[in-house]
């Protein structure tokens, strides 16, 4: 298992981050913007808002002067090395919107909640640690975060990080619903809130009508200034958002609008304009990025439309020359090292204020097609097999655009691997039977074992603990398409362990799926852009990460009245029981007869009479042969109806 | 089954039957009226049985659905608590009158006697907490060996309060136990001063009469020593801002109202390290202090000021106190540290936002009409802008009392949750030409008054005077401060307090809690419940006897003891989860059985019991005319 202990999974970037800022001696406050058009008429907006503080001796976590005291006291308490925390609206569409780049590795998130957490602590402490920080933060995010305490709802990935083994854990809750409650607190941490900066753009209709939002902190402190490095504490904020601008019919020279893109601004995504910077922030800029492709595009378009002699690019960009506006001339603009690269635009909002808005805009002058960069395989997972009883779990890789190219790459060399890393939990109630584990490959079923290259299997404990897979897998380059399937059994809920609206099923959380041969990562010469904590975020080198859907599986669930129905039904045939035998035993049938016998009941009486004792047993049937009118309701022909009803009913339920 | 359990019944009736029959021969019988054989128990007996074994086996059912309750000492807890109620919680107080330079022509115990009476006097009523009543005083006249000369005594004692603090404090060791609260009269030529130390003493100088200096030591003695200086003993100072686990975290926060103005930041470990940690070892015995800082942006007030132009200033009210805290936008927060039921105490530094200068707006200046008849002064001319801005901006913002003068320290207290300081920049007017933001320091000058004037909140919050002066029906006096910002006279008097607070609190968590049992048949009890508030109540019999010996530290922590285990057994998790089976719940799932069959069964018995009666009869009447007949 430990042969490639250099290989990490999915969690690893997140751990192996060099440490940004060289040194924090005072607390910092950083706030960024970037903005991106989308392919599919989208656009992305990406906050970053990045609080730093010096750990000193006995200050921290007491005194503070921007970082926020309930952070820094939740680092202090529970010990935390490293924490992630997103909420997530909707879903990354990673074939739209891109998988390769940085956002889509960093910022796409599962819908729902999503923590981990590694712990300074000793091993055995970490679960109790673990289970009093999903109290805190559900109590500080207004979330039910502390569903995640349940040792069945959270578990602890082995391979995700080398580092922080045992003492990381991870957990997600699907189904949780994200609004304004948890962002106000979020916004709650920043100095100046929602009051004045970028932040004051967060027009809470305009983020929650988007298509996707996910709102992120994450934190990492570093306590032991011993090892070299500066001990501080890093906590970084993002919302990444994607929105459809409304269409501004402006500009209407193209006879088919719907195929040029929409131009926006950013009052017409928010609805509002950036008033000016939070003065506590040390740098508050706007980028716009303009990627790879769409760089390459127009410039093909514009080669067609019209012929520059001179290469002068960079005035070209600066003028808006290459296919679209923007509204305010950059501050900057940096490109890309390579040689189809992608533009940044920079802007500071120092200068704006209250009477001078920033409100940057872009406008389309040609229609333009481009694609986003995708992540090698497109991953997607799904349920197969119907009923309550078993089904399967379906993992597909397939291949995508960046594939082909690494295989051209890569053409020289014999054999060219590309390695896939795979994590899934699943709930203890889905029985995952591990050795049913299939693969695909191009079609045909192949061994699994020529491919897996590692495996790690910790199974799910009844009630107690989740099944967590951990899959090394490498693939050849050429390959087109893959599939994992893995078959399972749906357990049982007791009967107060069901959720409310049980029937709606249950989730099964994100598989992760990882690219660690990938790089994940902008690269800008300019030294003067590695000063801002986002751009250093996004030059950062990190493996490709991608999450699958989350899936809904039905299970069986109980009329919840049931157990109350059974109950009443058992006691009422006993309560029957128990009063015809204490009525059978205290019957005195000589006594009643002779009693029937002298006083001469009329007739109709003497029937009903007749058949009530009748219906108590034959046994009085000796003692009254002569009687004329119930001599045709003879224990032989009650027993032969009952024999052909009997035979009736065998004939409709099992002869048919 | 039916067939089986019928045919022992029937074997009777078929007996009967024929014993009839052979009594029928013998002689005609009415059989409505008479019968001849004694009537069979068989069926009664197996009813009542069923019957019966029904009723004993009730209670076991009801055994079997109980849910577990720890056993309460309920009659211990009202016991206690009626006796917290109706007794003074009172520690035995020693006092000491040392007269210098006195002519009484009484013995000491007879002075001693007429300041007693004296002190009884001033402490009306007497309150619940503090010293006793009966008061132990004892007064010396002239010092025998008259070894201090009162005129030279009384003169060194004039020049230096903090010296004549150390001096007096030798003097009155003379006389042995320091526990014993002391004044020291000297009589003299010149005007009268009265000091209190920061130990547990005082002293009086200068001319008075004997009469006068029995009347003030009294008045030192009760309603300083006994009450800590407080004007109105201790009415409602019943509350301490004390958390049930004897913690209090002092949460200071720094509110820049608009960081566009300015941004004003402190250095505020400074201040903890030299200033409150001898505060804090000071309060240890009454509570675990810690203390954090923040520095918050954006937190506008919630209410309107006005401007005043006598003042020169904007003026916000006493009226507009219980408005002056936002909520909504002063994210204060409770502290993650501190967790459990610490109390958070909220001391807020509210900073004035800028006012703009004229300039920068036209439209001010169109606002302005006085502009021109204001005169030259460029500062005028801005304040009387001031006036036309309808926007929060505000500066010099200042308190005005109730009497209509100016707060002196700008700041007011909430009890229990804390202070606010307004402080107002030295300068109101922003420079406009620089649009950098300049993060300006608090000085360390200014911090320091600012931190008197947070320390003087704490003081009142604690129940103490924040001001240095007593004034008394019979005269002022200078209360000396101490360095560690409590005397050992006030440690004393906060300690009675918390004392008697503590067990208060003790006792009215205990008997709401054990009414709240009481009146909830079906919630569990976990064993743990029962063992607090069996230990909290010996924690607070501990208390009792130690206060009644005088011994403050001791009855001090085992009072909070007995606090703190009263609050966890009423905040114990558990108590919160109410048992979901429910009455209702239980009746649900047996009435479906247990309804019908005891329906069956209770009308069995009575009809057997009916018919064996009737038979009974019967029998008897045909026995006695079967002995009549005989």
């Amino acid at each position: 298992m430990a042969l490639a202990s250099t290989t990490t999974l999915a969690l690893s970037i997140l751990f192996l981050l060099p440490f940004l800022s060289s040194a924090t001696v005072e607390e910092e406050f950083h706030e960024e913007l970037l903005l991106k058009p989308l392919p599919d008429r989208k656009v992305l907006a990406h906050f970053h808002f990045q609080t730093e503080a010096p750990v000193a001796e006995d200050s921290f976590a007491r005194h503070h002067h921007l970082f926020p005291k309930s952070i820094s006291q939740l680092v202090k308490k529970f010990h935390i090395k490293a924490m992630e925390l997103s909420f997530t609206q909707g879903r990354w569409n990673y074939e739209r919107w891109g998988g390769l780049d940085p956002i889509s590795s960093q910022n796409a998130k599962p819908p729902g909640v999503e923590l981990w957490a590694v712990f300074d602590v000793p091993q055995h402490q970490v679960d109790a640690f673990w289970k009093n920080l999903t109290h805190s933060l559900s109590g500080l995010f207004c979330a039910s975060i502390n569903f995640l305490e349940s040792s069945s709802s959270y578990s602890a990935p082995k391979w995700a990080s080398q580092s922080a083994l045992g003492s990381l854990r991870y957990g997600t809750l699907p189904r949780e619903a994200v609004c304004t409650e948890n962002l106000t607190p979020w916004l709650k941490l920043l100095p100046c809130r929602d009051k004045a900066g970028l932040s004051a753009l967060m027009d809470r209709p305009s983020i929650y009508r988007s298509f996707y939002h996910s709102q992120r902190l994450h934190l990492k402190a570093s306590m032991a200034p011993a090892d070299g490095l500066d001990s501080g504490i890093i906590l970084e904020q993002t919302l990444t958002v994607v929105q459809q601008p409304n269409i501004q019919k402006t500009d209407l020279s193209f006879s088919n609008e719907f195929k040029i893109q929409p131009s926006w601004s950013l009052s017409s995504i928010f609805g509002r304009k950036v008033n000016g910077r939070c003065v506590l922030a040390k740098s508050s800029n706007v980028y716009l990025q303009v990627e790879r492709d769409l760089v390459a595009q127009l410039e093909k378009l514009q080669k067609k439309t019209a012929t520059y002699a001179d290469n002068d690019t960079g005035i070209d960009v600066l003028r808006g020359d290459l296919g679209f506006e923007v509204s305010i001339t950059p501050d900057r603009v940096h490109r890309e090292l390579e040689k189809s690269s992608s533009i940044l635009y920079e802007y500071s909002i120092k200068e704006y204020n209250d009477t001078e808005q920033f409100d940057l805009g872009l406008t389309w002058k040609y229609p333009v097609v481009w694609s986003c960069p995708l992540a090698p395989l497109y991953a997607s997972r799904f349920l197969i097999g119907s009923g309550n009883e078993r089904g399967s779990i379906a993992i597909s890789l397939k291949s995508t655009e960046l594939t082909k190219g690494f295989i051209v790459a890569n053409n020289v060399e014999e054999k060219c691997k590309l390695q896939v890393n795979v994590l899934q939990i699943v709930p203890w109630y889905i029985k995952v039977y591990y050795h049913t584990l299939q693969l695909l490959v191009d079609g045909k079923p192949q061994a699994a074992t020529d491919f897996i290259e590692r495996m790690s299997v910790s199974p799910s404990e009844d009630k107690v603990s989740t099944g967590v897979m951990e899959l090394v897998l490498r693939f050849p380059c050429e390959i087109k398409s893959a599939i994992l399937n893995i078959e399972f059994d749906k357990g049982f809920l007791h009967i107060d362990e069901y959720p409310p609206d049980a029937n709606q099923g249950f989730d099964i959380p994100s598989a992760i799926i990882s690219f660690p041969d990938f790089h994940a990562g902008l690269q800008f010469s300019d030294d003067s852009i590695s000063k801002s904590p986002m751009m250093s975020k996004l030059q950062e080198k990190s493996p490709v990460l991608s999450y699958t859907e989350v899936l809904l599986v039905p299970l069986t669930t109980p009329d919840f009245s049931m157990p109350y129905n059974v109950i009443t039904i058992t006691c009422t045939v006993f309560a029957l029981y128990f009063g015809s035998l204490l009525n059978v035993l205290r019957r005195r049938v000589g006594e009643e007869e002779r009693l029937l016998k002298a006083n001469k009941a009329p007739f109709l009486q003497q029937v009903i009479n007749k058949l009530s004792s009748r219906f108590r047993g034959g046994l009085s049937e000796s003692t009254q042969p002569k009687q004329p009118s119930s001599s045709f309701i003879t224990p032989k022909l009650i027993i032969k109806i009952i024999l052909v009803a009997g035979l009736a009913v065998v004939w409709q339920f099992y002869l048919k | 089954m039916a067939e089986i359990s019928d045919s022992p019944p029937e074997s009777r009736p078929v007996e009967e039957n024929t014993q009839t029959q052979i009594t029928d021969s013998i002689s005609e019988l009415d059989s409505k009226t008479m019968r001849k054989t004694k009537p069979g128990v068989k069926r009664l007996i197996m009813t009542l049985t069923v019957l019966v074994s029904f009723i004993l086996l009730s209670p076991l059912l009801l055994k079997s659905i109980e849910i577990y309750r720890a056993p309460l000492p309920f009659d211990e807890i009202d016991s206690f608590s009626s006796k917290i109620e109706s007794n003074r919680l009172l520690f035995p107080c020693g006092f000491r009158a040392i007269f210098v330079g006195f002519n009484f022509r009484v013995s000491n115990y007879e002075v001693g006697e007429v300041i007693r009476s004296k002190m009884s006097e001033l402490s009306l009523g007497g309150s619940r907490c503090g010293c006793s009543n009966d008061y132990s005083v004892s007064a010396v006249l002239d010092l025998a060996d008259a070894e201090v000369n009162a005129v030279d005594f009384g003169g060194k004692l004039r020049e230096n309060d903090e010296e004549a603090d150390e001096m007096v404090k030798r003097l009155v060791n003379v006389y042995g136990e320091e526990k014993v609260y002391s004044v020291v009269v000297v009589n003299g030529e010149e005007e009268v001063k009265a000091v209190v130390g920061k130990y547990r003493h005082a002293w009086i100088l200068g001319k008075v009469s004997e009469e006068d200096a029995v009347v003030r030591v009294a008045e030192i003695f009760s309603k300083v020593f006994v009450n800590g200086g407080s004007k109105d003993g201790l009415i409602h100072n019943e509350f301490m801002p004390v958390g049930a686990d004897g913690r209090i975290v002092l949460s200071f926060s720094l509110l820049n109202t608009d960081p566009q103005d300015w941004v004003y930041d402190w250095d505020f470990s400074e201040i903890d390290e030299a200033l409150l940690q001898p505060v804090i070892q000071a309060l240890q015995p009454i509570a675990d202090v810690t203390v954090e800082s923040q520095v918050l942006y954006h937190t506008p007030k919630a209410s309107f000021s006005y401007w005043d132009d006598e003042h020169g200033s904007h003026i916000f009210t006493a009226q507009d106190l219980p408005f002056f805290v936002n909520s909504n936008e002063w994210h204060l927060d409770t502290s993650v540290a501190a967790g459990g039921r610490s109390k958070v105490l909220q001391l807020v530094v509210f900073h004035v936002p800028s006012t703009k200068s004229c300039p920068t707006s036209p439209w001010l200046f169109g606002a302005c009409p006085r502009l021109t008849d204001l005169g030259p002064s460029k500062s005028i001319i801005l304040q009387a802008c001031i006036r036309y801005i309808p926007s929060a901006k505000e500066c010099p913002l200042q308190l005005e009392l109730p009497n209509g003068d100016l707060s002196k320290t700008n700041g007011f207290i909430s009890p229990m949750w804390g202070g606010v300081v307004v402080w107002n920049p030295q300068s109101c007017i922003k420079d406009v030409e620089s649009k950098d933001l300049v993060r300006h320091k608090i000085s360390p000058q200014d911090l320091q008054k600012l931190f008197e004037v947070l320390m003087g909140q704490i003081r009142q919050l604690l129940g103490l005077k924040s001001d240095d002066l007593y004034v008394g029906e019979s005269g002022t006096s200078t209360l000396l401060g101490s360095e560690r910002g409590f005397t050992e006279w006030e440690l004393d008097f906060l300690s009675r307090k918390h004392f008697c607070f503590n067990l208060l609190s003790c006792a009215t968590t205990l008997k709401s809690l054990s009414k709240l049992v009481q009146s909830l048949p079906r919630m569990i009890i976990m064993d743990e419940i029962g063992k607090q508030v069996t230990f909290s109540l010996e924690a607070a019999k501990s208390a009792q006897i130690n206060a009644s010996v005088g011994m403050y530290d001791a009855s001090a922590v085992s009072s909070r003891q007995s606090r703190t285990l009263a609050e966890d057994a009423f905040f114990h998790p558990s108590i919160m989860s109410i048992s979901y089976y429910s009455f209702e719940h239980c009746f649900a799932i047996y009435s479906p059985f247990f309804l019908p069959v005891i329906m069956h069964i209770l009308l069995a018995a009575l009809r057997e019991w009916k018919r064996y009666k009737q038979e009974n009869r019967k029998y008897l009447a045909w026995k006695a005319k079967a002995k009549a007949a005989s």
